[in-house]
């Protein structure tokens, strides 16, 4: 009783708090909380073009959804639904790596005193600026084989190709969607990087120069551990980011009409092709409830593993 | 042998580095760079992968000799004057436009353009002395490939090159503007005019389909001949009138044409001698007639009607290019007689000589190069081809009144959560931050059923509203921006809201009169990368919006669907795309980059 009186005592005191969270909350209620919990119940019913009429009343067929996407060999979602997983992996894994380590790089190479550093940094930050949608079109245009800058490039210019190669075609298409993601977002690692690079006592550098130490060492032993709170979230956003990019990908190919083949699909354009081309609701929704448990169990490893490297450092 | 030292090995790593550095910075930028240049390309250009702009061609369709000088008119709009004796360049003057047509008297040249109106320059200094636009309203300039023109007495008719452009301009030189529009519309029409000529008091005008007789006095057409060569329609490039008869050079060779029995009376084409059957000139000097076709010159004597063919004398180079093996070149389209010299004007830009004595070239002048042809029309053909009027618009009202909803919900839940440790605020900030690991395709297909549920119950549109996607865009965007301004509120000491606090305020007055103006910077930031997220959403947007509510990236993902190969529109759109976000990032760069920063730096 007394521990009760004491929570509303202290939710009172509170009252201008909830009074200014209220707005959000209500938001958050309605256009997350019921949407995310809606998914879930849609992805055990069977909604598609026939049942979407009578939506939550539709049959309700508890895993069948689930039944079709992760196991079922020749249900009509799961075509490229293998090669959607394998592209999003790779995808994901090399631009969120590659973006990290290009964002270090291009970071330390401009935390250190030159000519107009504040101009070049700005200049830097272009590729940020441009919205993804024009960078898929934009690297769409150069990709082309015949008339792309990148063809001419690398065969008419520098002949380092003896043949111009497709990219939008093939495997090669990985990294043709691999590169402009990087391009469009090592910015802002490196401007994250940076001002975690800022923070950093300049004592500690000269403790290293007075033991001697190589720029190598130092940045092994110094540089890169006292980074890793900046890291460890360019990391974790680099990997939610990244699985559920669209926009680059939907622009690039048949420039925004097409099917971006085998090599370029990732899973966000599959369940887009699926739920809204095919009329397929409760399928798209079971595939992205799957992907939420993967990527909730994802970030949970990395709370783990971060948590312990902090437990370790102290 | 010089020894490095400690301090010079760091001077090279340090340069080593600078170059480096550069190097990536142009690399990183020269996409961006490749999407404004492409904007500026003709498409043709850009679909034959040529990386530089193109130039204007600089063929010389127009000469005339006059008191010692030669004036030379090029297609580019340029004119060059060049003195007799040197052959070298007095003076040349363009007016930068394209496929343009000349007519030149003793004191003037006008130069008739598509796309510039019609210019008058002097003939003693080139200077221009008069410009004059067509004011007309229903055709689309853009569109305009060439012009042509003819003088006699002290009027200019003109026309454009337009296949629906059925109109003759007529310009009084006297009274210095334009005074009667001649509609050309008759039996053959659509009619494209490409060449005229003045006979008695009417116009003839050849065009693709043949020739038309205009009555001046009565400002129509009297009559159409539809010129057929065998059984081919044939294009008349050219009208000269000689000893009472009307000679036409048309794509099917050379053809003598009787109006009053509307007939071919005669007809010259390759069977006769003419190598190349298109005639684009035709030219009368003593007892000779010259045509100046698209492979080079033939020469008839009009008495016996012999025809002597000297294509042999010509070798066929492309447009700008030079070559010095031979002296003449490509298709011939002017040709002039100044004493024993002819002259060819031909498409690659080359002045020829022929010593017309002794049948052989003597000499040539090149003209100088066309000026670059920087396509800012494909900004305005943009325009014609997308409505991106409108989505401009849109994107503006949506994701400013977003930036604005969201801002007021995230800082006033900010302010709560850097403030006070209230039950459940760790839950609710953890709640918060989960949000953003939920796909976002998760939300769109029950958002999307829900529209168009809550339309078929309560008869309120929602999808394709802007009320719809803000509402959506709005709650979408509040984790974030709190999660940053979260930083903001914590970097403000927390010493001044108590000393307040002190002094009587109420916490709402705290919140307004303490803690929001010092958080505007950070407002700031965070509402303009909120706009910038915002501009740059494409999935929802794709969904949920209609015809009237579109946006940028949906807007331009449709025309790249429906126009796949016209890339140079496609970079013009995506460079007025990324201006606006440029701007505004730009403006604001300082706030952006430390609350962004700082918001990670503290995990």
């Amino acid at each position: 009783m007394h521990k009760k009186e004491e929570l509303w005592r202290r939710i009172k005191k509170f009252r201008f708090a909830y009074l200014f969270l209220a707005p959000t909350a209500i938001a958050m209620l309605f256009l997350h909380f019921l949407p995310v919990v809606q998914g879930i119940y849609m992805s055990f019913l069977k909604l598609d073009q026939f049942t979407i009429g009578r939506y939550l009343l539709a049959p309700f067929i508890w895993f069948e959804n689930y039944y079709e996407v992760l196991f079922n060999p020749i249900s009509p979602i799961r075509i490229g639904l293998f090669e959607a997983v394998r592209n999003t992996v790779i995808y994901t894994v090399v631009v969120t790596l590659g973006t990290l380590w290009v964002g270090l790089i291009v970071a330390l190479m401009v935390n250190r005193r030159f000519r107009a550093r504040g101009l070049i940094r700005t200049l830097f930050l272009f590729p940020w600026i441009v919205p993804t949608y024009v960078t898929g079109l934009l690297w769409g245009f150069m990709w082309q084989r015949g008339i792309g800058i990148i063809n001419v490039f690398l065969v008419d210019i520098l002949h380092l190709l003896p043949d111009k190669p497709f990219w939008l075609l093939g495997p090669n298409t990985l990294w043709a969607i691999i590169i402009p993601t990087v391009w469009r977002y090592w910015p802002l690692s490196m401007l994250m990087l940076l001002a975690g690079l800022q923070a950093i006592p300049e004592e500690l550098y000269e403790a290293a120069d007075i033991d001697g130490a190589t720029p190598w060492r130092k940045f092994w032993m110094i540089t890169f551990p006292l980074l890793r709170p900046v890291w460890a979230i360019l990391i974790l956003f680099g990997i939610i980011y990244n699985t559920y990019s669209f926009n680059i990908v939907i622009m690039m190919f048949g420039f925004g009409a097409g099917f971006p083949g085998e090599w370029g699909d990732l899973m966000m354009t599959n369940i887009f092709r699926n739920t809204f081309q095919r009329w397929n609701f409760g399928m798209g929704s079971a595939t992205s409830v799957v992907l939420l448990v993967v990527m909730i169990i994802i970030v949970n490893i990395w709370f783990r593993y971060y948590q312990k490297a902090e437990e370790i450092r102290g | 042998m010089i020894k490095i030292t400690h301090y010079m090995r760091q001077r090279i790593i340090k340069r080593i580095i600078d170059v480096v550095m550069i190097i990536f910075l142009v690399i990183t930028l020269f996409p961006i760079f490749w999407m404004v240049y492409s904007s500026f390309k003709d498409n043709t250009d850009i679909l034959s992968g040529r990386i530089l702009l193109s130039r204007a061609e600089n063929a010389g369709v127009e000469m005339a000799a006059d008191r010692g000088f030669i004036y030379v008119c090029g297609a580019d709009g340029a004119v060059s004057k060049i003195d007799k004796t040197s052959r070298k360049i007095v003076k040349h003057v363009s007016v930068k436009s394209m496929a343009t047509s000349f007519a030149l008297d003793d004191e003037y040249i006008w130069v008739v353009t598509g796309d510039k109106g019609m210019k008058q320059l002097r003939k003693s200094d080139l200077k221009k002395v008069g410009s004059f636009s067509y004011h007309l309203k229903d055709i689309n300039v853009s569109k305009i490939a060439s012009s042509v023109v003819i003088k006699e007495g002290g009027k200019l008719w003109l026309s454009l090159e337009l296949r629906d452009f059925e109109k003759v301009l007529e310009f009084d030189t006297s009274k210095q503007k334009f005074t009667s529009v001649i509609d050309i519309q008759n039996e053959l029409s659509p009619f494209q005019v490409v060449s005229m000529a003045k006979y008695g008091n009417d116009l003839l005008l050849g065009g693709d389909k043949g020739l038309l007789v205009v009555d001046l006095d009565k400002g129509k057409v009297v009559s159409a001949y539809p010129i057929m060569v065998g059984s081919i329609t044939a294009k008349v490039w050219d009208i000269k009138l000689h000893d009472g008869k009307i000679y036409l050079g048309t794509s099917s060779g050379a053809v003598i044409f009787d109006l009053k029995k509307a007939r071919n009376s005669k007809v010259y084409s390759s069977a006769s001698g003419l190598i190349s059957d298109h005639v684009n000139k035709i030219m009368f000097h003593g007892k000779y007639m010259f045509f100046g076709t698209n492979r080079g010159l033939s020469i008839m004597d009009v008495s016996t009607g012999s025809i002597q063919n000297l294509d042999k004398l010509f070798i066929p180079i492309s447009s700008g290019k030079t070559s010095k093996e031979k002296l003449t070149s490509g298709a011939i389209l002017s040709l002039i007689v100044d004493g024993s010299t002819l002259m060819l004007g031909t498409t690659a830009g080359r002045i020829s000589y022929i010593d017309l004595g002794k049948g052989i070239p003597s000499d040539w002048f090149q003209l100088p190069l066309g000026h670059v042809l920087v396509k800012w029309r494909n900004y305005i053909d943009m325009w014609y081809n997308i409505n991106f009027g409108l989505y401009l618009r849109n994107s503006f009202i949506i994701c400013g009144i977003t930036m604005l909803l969201a801002m007021v919900f995230a800082t006033t839940a900010a302010y709560a959560f850097s403030r006070f440790r209230f039950p459940g605020s760790n839950l609710a900030s953890n709640l918060i931050l989960a949000t953003q690991m939920i796909p976002a395709i998760m939300y769109l297909i029950p958002i999307y059923i829900m529209f168009v549920k809550i339309t078929l119950i309560t008869g309120l549109p929602v999808k394709g509203t802007f009320f719809g996607i803000i509402l959506i865009y709005s709650a979408f965007f509040i984790p974030f921006s709190i999660w940053i301004l979260r930083g903001f509120f914590a970097a403000i000491p927390v010493e001044l809201e108590e000393a307040a606090k002190i002094d009587g305020c109420s916490p709402l007055q705290v919140f307004w009169y303490i803690a929001l103006p010092l958080a505007v910077p950070g407002i700031i930031a965070t509402g303009v990368y909120v706009f910038l997220t915002a501009w740059d959403e494409l999935m929802f947007a794709w969904v949920l919006t209609n015809a009237e509510t579109l946006t940028i990236p949906v807007g331009i993902r449709l025309f790249v669907g429906n126009y796949q190969n016209r890339f140079d529109l496609m970079m013009a759109a995506a460079t007025v795309a990324t201006i606006p976000v440029m701007v505004l990032f730009f403006m604001l760069q300082k706030y952006i980059v430390k609350g962004l920063t700082a918001g990670a730096v503290k995990g």
